[in-house]
């Protein structure tokens, strides 16, 4: 606890002079030093990616629970739906950025909460949905060994992604607004991808991290792999029905 | 199986994480032990600022105008109540609900929007504590001993560990 306090505190400091180097590094772009400039804030939104997906959110506690359920045991996976729940999210965070920029230009903050207060319902229920398919899935497997896994396993890996990846993240477009606000429009863009590759590297390890428990603890996961499934996706349905009463009680 | 439950509802809990993040600049007067004065002043992160001055700035001169400021104290500031302005006035360890902040004012410094607004209560500096920070954890307040002004007595800032969110504690001791 003590160093999850320690680390917290230090995410915290450091999102703070990145977050304040970035802005500083994008306002003194201008035609002399526009490729050293541009390069800088890429390089900068990276790791400002890597430390902000660090914190708490970002969908790390559900592809670790996702993960419990995982037979494959794939490292691969892992990285696959850290990066697919990133470019959903950095996606999403683009297009409205984008859209209610260039749609609604005033009332941004409000728009903003209205469209994110929607993506956290839709995201809520959906891992909720997902929860209870693994859930089912389990029980059904116990009956029916391992028919027809691997499609099936793609088609939670996507389910997951897209819950955990639609709420646009709000660190993302606060970065694309900025740019676009100084005319730095193709910037703004690559640096949220640049900061999406570094929160899906963030995410990836939270899954790389469960498999990796898994495979230590195989015999002891093999023994007892269907409470484990269930446990998985118990907290997948816990985690959705938590966020969905978050959200309602704040708004 | 225990631990790693709890591990997992400790997960849970974590919800957000700051976007933005408030410099807070204390000046806090004080006479024969009792304050007669606290002034904060908040500075929020450049990239938080230029979305709102999208929208703050209504008609884009540069600064904030009187209807301008009415329209954010009623829109936005006067909201922040719910989260006790994210500032825990504490006597003997009790949160002062009551307390209202007075003469908000915004405005836009080096492309920053400020907050400046006074808690204007005699508390006694031995039985006070005042707290920064977001329960939500979706806003980060930075507290430095160079962002503190006192007159009549001593500021000291310590880390508060508040397990899910982080923030921090200023305390007065006499003199200065």
């Amino acid at each position: 606890m003590e160093f999850y306090n320690e680390l917290l505190k230090q995410l915290i400091l450091w999102q703070y002079q990145i977050n304040s180097y970035i802005s500083t590094t994008i306002r003194s772009i201008d035609d002399e030093n526009s490729i050293y400039g541009s390069l800088l804030v890429i390089a900068i939104a990276f790791l400002y990616g890597v430390v902000h997906a660090a914190g708490p959110g970002h969908g790390k506690a559900l592809v670790s629970f996702y993960f419990i359920n995982d037979k494959q045991q794939s490292y691969k996976n892992a990285f696959k739906i850290g990066y697919m729940i990133s470019a959903i999210h950095a996606t999403s965070a683009l297009i409205i950025t984008f859209g209610i920029y260039f749609i609604v230009q005033k009332m941004f903050r409000q728009n903003f909460n209205d469209v994110t207060t929607l993506a956290m319902t839709i995201s809520s229920i959906l891992i909720i949905t997902v929860g209870f398919y693994l859930l089912y899935s389990a029980i059904k497997d116990r009956k029916d060994k391992e028919k027809a896994f691997t499609n099936k396993a793609n088609k939670s890996q996507l389910a997951i992604a897209f819950s955990a990846g639609i709420i646009p993240c709000p660190g993302v477009m606060t970065i694309v607004l900025f740019c676009i606000m100084l005319k730095h429009f193709v910037l703004g863009i690559i640096a949220a991808i640049a900061m999406s590759i570094g929160m899906g590297l963030t995410i990836s390890l939270a899954g790389i991290l469960t498999v990796l428990f898994r495979k230590k603890a195989t015999n002891m996961i093999e023994s007892n792999g269907f409470y484990f499934e269930i446990f998985g996706a118990s907290l997948i349905i816990i985690l959705g029905l938590f966020l969905l009463v978050v959200n309602l009680k704040i708004n | 199986m225990k631990i790693f439950l709890l591990v997992s509802l400790y997960f849970l809990s974590l919800l957000a994480h700051p976007h933005t993040f408030i410099e807070i600049y204390p000046t806090i007067e004080v006479k024969n032990n009792k304050t007669t004065n606290i002034h904060f002043k908040w500075k929020m992160d450049e990239m938080t600022s230029s979305m709102l001055i999208m929208e703050f700035d209504a008609n884009g001169n540069g600064k904030i105008d009187k209807e301008e400021n009415t329209y954010i104290y009623f829109n936005y500031f006067i909201r922040l109540g719910d989260y006790n302005f994210y500032t825990d006035i504490k006597i003997n360890d009790k949160i002062q609900k009551s307390t209202r902040p007075k003469n908000f004012k915004a405005t836009i410094e080096n492309f920053k929007i400020c907050y400046s607004f006074d808690i204007k209560e005699n508390y006694n500096i031995k039985d006070l504590k005042i707290d920064f920070g977001d329960t939500d954890f979706f806003i980060a307040p930075i507290l430095k001993k160079e962002f503190t002004k006192t007159t009549g007595a001593t500021a000291k800032i310590t880390e508060l560990d508040n397990d899910f969110y982080f923030g921090y504690r200023l305390e007065l001791t006499k003199g200065n």
